[in-house]
């Protein structure tokens, strides 16, 4: 049974890796200049949020690179894009507002400014 | 009896009143939102339901049966607030319901125009799951 939980995690953990560089490369083929820093910027702040101790922080940051994945790909577009940016931020304003205030600017850069950020990338991006 | 013994049975009485009222209204409390919990789930139901409906991707758009639908859950959403007796509760279901109302649109507009895809569905139900159970605290 151990190594079955070990085959899991190991897939797993394959899974997330294919996701990142997918991500990753679709980034790297964004070259427009007027975008570079915003591009930087938003790969900075998104793997901190994947890294944070706050599991609402990593469940935001994970959907938000899986939607981006779906927009290059174009299995969604950029309007179903957008939707979900707007229900991503509408449901993380009540979670920073929630959050003790020493703790409320870093939540909010890792969640609502890299949604405000993403917007920008993805139209680089597709 | 002494007029200690006496108030001492007085002071006695109305700490067991107060500790009755207290049990209780806690329970009145667990009930209220044991409620709330299941109107809520009701409600997720429905909107899942409405999305397996109409978000079928080369499905015919029917707008006079998708404008019934949309105003089938608006009325069980007013119906929901209006019958909601855990008051901390009612500012959650308006969220829920002008989610509602912002699903509904967004996919009248991508259904109508047959731009519906199976990534919009499986994302559009995966953000409703996650709402309600942050709505529903967990």
């Amino acid at each position: 049974m151990p190594s079955a939980g070990k085959t899991k995690r190991r897939k797993s953990s394959r899974k997330t890796s294919a996701k990142k560089s997918a991500l990753d490369s679709a980034l790297d083929q964004v070259t427009d200049e007027s975008v570079a820093a915003s591009k930087k910027e938003f790969q900075d702040l998104l793997a901190q949020a994947k890294g944070d101790t706050s599991e609402r922080i990593r469940q935001n940051a994970q959907e938000l690179e899986e939607r981006l994945v779906l927009l290059k790909k174009r299995k969604i577009d950029k309007e179903d894009f957008d939707f979900f940016l707007e229900n991503q931020k509408r449901d993380l304003r009540v979670f920073v507002d929630s959050q003790p205030a020493e703790a409320q600017e870093r939540a909010e850069k890792l969640t609502l400014r890299v949604l405000e950020i993403a917007a920008r990338v993805a139209i680089a991006l597709i | 009896m002494n007029p200690i013994a006496a108030r001492n049975l007085i002071v006695r009485n109305a700490f067991l009143c107060a500790a009755a009222i207290a049990i209780t209204s806690c329970g009145t409390a667990t009930i209220n939102k044991t409620g709330s919990d299941a109107q809520i789930e009701t409600l997720r139901s429905y909107e899942l339901t409405f999305i397996d409906e109409f978000a079928v991707p080369g499905k015919r758009f029917k707008p006079a049966a998708f404008d019934a639908r949309v105003a089938e859950g608006n009325a069980k959403f007013q119906q929901a607030i209006a019958n909601e007796k855990f008051t901390a509760r009612r500012p959650v279901l308006n969220d829920l319901a002008a989610q509602f109302k912002a699903d509904a649109a967004h996919l009248r507009s991508k259904a109508s125009r047959g731009k519906v895809t199976p990534a919009l569905a499986s994302e559009m139900k995966k953000d409703v799951n996650k709402i309600y159970d942050h709505a529903l605290g967990r």
